[in-house]
């Protein structure tokens, strides 16, 4: 009898494997619902724990009973270097999902993302967007991207330990320092005032590398260029690097301004300055949303512009894309344009509003600043910033001049704006995290010595590999 | 009367055969739910990586054959040479620092008589606390400021703040630390389950001979442990040789590589590549298994050596 029952188990557990491994095998069209509504699943949607979840339901709703041919199918896959490409290749991604600026070049070659040019033209977004921008998010005149919000890097402080150091005005406005010796001496005023670190740098996870970026550009640095025969060369093996590379080292010991740790990765890097660990950090205007989970209050954040080098004032353009998902039918890349344009929209349309306001209400309500300005990634012709920047004064929680300055960095920049560099940039910021670690541990590290085998490796274990 | 003796016999037989049939496919049927599962989940993905590791890959997606690229590209990496000594020195120190306390620990668990269960609970707590929680545990307790648990100890005693994990010379060793700490528990076990099948009577044997505590553990318990032993150590050298979320969890490879190992390095080439590595990370993966492929036959002889004896 056991035998018997152990067979039958066993007979319905090979049914059952063999039923989930052709399961989807039928020919029904997976990208239509019962009612032949298009089905569009939209990755990045948030958990029901999540204080937008809510109000992203009655977004859903009101689309849906806007746009009766589509069905929004939500997804709560958040973009993660590390899964998007077996989700891809397995077939799995949502038909909408969420990614980077830095994310894009590789994303384009690996065809996970559908061209979308042609629907842009269709909704009316020709020449609507920031030329820039839309750099970032094309290739060979053909556009793979819809962005959601652009960001330049400044200069984050800690308002308490800022005024502590005597380096705020009555009002609220910080002293804005104007190049990096400058940003030196005000973290040195900090520590000596406070006892705390006066900046945080980042060395781990790639977020070294990527904050050391507009650092070096300010000291003159390139990193790589194409050669004449189309094949890209480092090129950071130069005075100018080393100069860079030097400051890093001796804000660690020569100012001793630096914390203790010296492998910091982004979740750290946030968390020392949002716990009141660090008075200043280099950041995006989207810091609000990185430090409010560690109970940073809106009042002791802070924004300006980014300082200058001795070469160039220069900042870093970054920003979130929205891509559709490149196995996406004609009908759900339109449905999914439309449901953006929900929420990403050069007209003031009423669901614009509702949608941006509803966003910044959690924000309010959650205790994120609200009052840092995004960068425009609108044409002079789009209507809709205008009406997001007014919104975000009047709701702005916290005193304004804390971000006054930044906020005017970023509406008439006097930087150089520039975009990530253009092929394999997590790698070499990879390597320049090492660079850093290193010179953050040994007193007697060979800045020039060092740049010059990390610009070796760069071009050997990733510029020589590159096919594309 | 003849013809009847053979029919019988191969009516017999037939029955035979197919009662052996009908055993047999009973123990396929049972059988083929783990075959499909292993098929799937681990004989397929360990021939297709390497194959695959032959292949140019975009991403996960199959491209064209390229021979030894995907090889050339991994040993010629300039970082290569240091990730396998830094893999090396992790097996080292294991072996140094992780090897014998478990042993130790599990002797002197034998010989004690009063709250012998108590302690083996109070020694196993560290092998049920959740593998990241216990890294960011020691994590903080390396911090190498005033706040880390140790440099806490140290200011205590007067002594200055160590690096800790911020430090490549002491990064692989405090995480075999961490490691010995988190795992010893598991081994010492196995190795309390030995001592105690060794017979009473052979020590009294060898109290009665005169022979010393160290006599006894060298003559009676040693050669009841050796195959295990031996067993460990080899176990011990394939698991620490494939080292991997440690570093990722507690120094992200750093300081400057200082941690990063192979399996770390084939992680990166897999899943923070953008899709660039897939075809170097099967191929590191090849590379690894035959490394450890080595190690394996050296047991297996060595094994059959000491089964040999008893």
């Amino acid at each position: 009898m056991r035998k018997v029952i152990l067979k039958a188990a066993a007979l319905a557990l090979i049914v059952s494997l063999l039923a989930c491994a052709f399961a989807g095998c039928g020919k029904k069209d997976a990208t239509k619902d019962e009612e032949g509504r298009t089905i569009v699943s939209v990755g990045n949607w948030p958990a029901k724990s999540n204080p937008q979840y809510e109000s992203m339901n009655e977004r859903k709703t009101r689309f849906e009973k806007a746009n009766p041919d589509v069905s929004i199918r939500p997804d709560e896959w958040t973009w993660d270097r590390k899964t998007f490409y077996a989700k891809a290749a397995g077939g799995q991604l949502p038909i909408v999902y969420q990614t980077g600026f830095t994310e894009m070049p590789e994303i384009i070659s690996s065809e996970y993302s559908a061209d979308i040019s042609e629907v842009l033209s269709k909704h009316g977004f020709d020449g609507m967007l920031n030329e820039d921008i839309l750099e970032v998010i094309s290739k060979d005149g053909k556009v793979y991207a819809l962005p959601n919000s652009t960001y330049v890097l400044g200069l984050a402080f800690n308002t308490e330990l800022m005024k502590s150091a005597g380096l705020m005005e009555a009002d609220g406005t910080p002293k804005q320092p104007k190049d990096w010796n400058e940003v030196a001496d005000f973290a040195v005023k900090i520590k000596k005032a406070t006892g705390k670190p006066g900046i945080v740098f980042p060395s781990s996870g790639n977020y070294g590398g990527w904050m050391f970026m507009p650092v070096a550009w300010s000291f003159g640095v390139d990193f790589m260029e194409k050669d004449k025969d189309g094949k890209w060369q480092a090129t950071f093996d130069t005075k100018e690097a080393v100069k860079a590379l030097q400051y890093i080292k001796d804000l660690k010991w020569k100012y001793d301004v630096l914390p203790s740790t010296t492998l910091i990765d982004g979740t750290e890097y946030n968390k020392t300055f949002a716990t009141g660990n660090a008075g200043m950090m280099i950041a995006a205007g989207d810091v609000p949303t990185k430090v409010f989970q560690y109970g940073m209050k809106p009042d002791h954040i802070g924004m300006m512009a980014m300082p200058a080098g001795p070469k160039r004032h220069v900042t870093l353009l970054g920003g979130g894309v929205y891509c559709i998902n490149a196995n996406a039918t004609e009908d759900q890349i339109d449905a999914a344009l439309r449901w953006l344009e929900t929420a990403i929209s050069f007209e003031t349309t009423e669901e614009f509003k509702t949608n941006t306001k509803n966003y910044l209400d959690q924000c309010v309500e959650t205790n994120q600043l609200v009052g840092v300005k995004g960068m425009s990634m609108w044409s002079d012709k789009a209507e809709s910033q205008a009406w997001s920047n007014k919104l975000v004064d009047d709701m702005a929680n916290s005193n304004i001049n804390h971000v006054r300055l930044y906020n005017e960095f970023v509406a008439d920049c006097p930087a150089d704006i520039q975009p990530e560099e253009p092929v394999c940039a997590q790698e070499l910021y990879a390597v320049i995290d090492s660079l850093i670690q290193e010179v953050l541990t040994n007193k007697d590290a060979d800045c020039a010595k060092l740049l010059k085998k990390a610009n070796a490796d760069f071009q050997s274990n990733y510029l020589d590999n590159l096919t594309y | 009367m003849k013809i009847n003796k053979d029919t019988d016999v191969a009516k017999r037989m037939r029955a035979r055969n197919s009662a052996r049939l009908r055993n047999n496919i009973d123990a396929w049927i049972l059988m083929l739910p783990m075959v499909i599962i292993l098929y799937l989940f681990v004989w397929r993905p360990t021939v297709l990586g390497g194959v695959w590791s032959f292949f140019n890959m975009r991403a996960y997606t199959v491209l064209d054959f390229c021979g030894l690229d995907n090889y050339i590209k991994v040993l010629s990496h300039t970082q290569f040479l240091p990730m396998l000594w830094n893999t090396v020195q992790y097996v080292l120190w294991s072996l140094i620092v992780g090897f014998l306390p478990p042993l130790f620990i599990a002797i002197m668990l034998n010989e004690i008589i009063h709250f012998k269960s108590g302690f083996r609970v109070l020694i196993y707590i560290p092998a049920v606390i959740p593998g990241i929680a216990a890294m960011l545990m020691w994590y903080f307790m390396y911090y190498p400021d005033q706040t880390g648990l140790l440099n806490m100890l140290l200011g205590k005693l007067g002594i200055k703040s160590f690096g800790w994990l911020n430090n490549p010379d002491f990064t692989i060793l405090g995480i075999i630390i961490y490691m010995t700490w988190k795992g010893f528990a598991g081994t010492m076990l196995l190795y309390y389950a030995s001592l105690q099948s060794v017979s009473v009577e052979v020590y009294e044997a060898a109290l009665i001979d005169g022979a010393g505590p160290f006599k006894r553990l060298w003559h009676v318990t040693r050669p009841a442990m050796e195959g295990l032993l031996l067993l460990n150590l080899v176990r011990q050298i394939i698991s620490v040789f494939q080292i991997m979320e440690q570093p990722l969890a507690m120094t992200g490879g750093g300081p400057n590589g200082a941690s990063t190992s192979l399996s770390y390095q084939l992680y990166q080439y897999g899943f923070n590549s953008g899709g660039k590595g897939t075809g170097q990370a099967m191929a590191l993966g090849v590379i690894i298994f035959l490394i450890l492929i080595v190690f394996t036959i050296f047991y297996f002889k060595l094994n059959k050596k000491v089964e040999d004896r008893y």
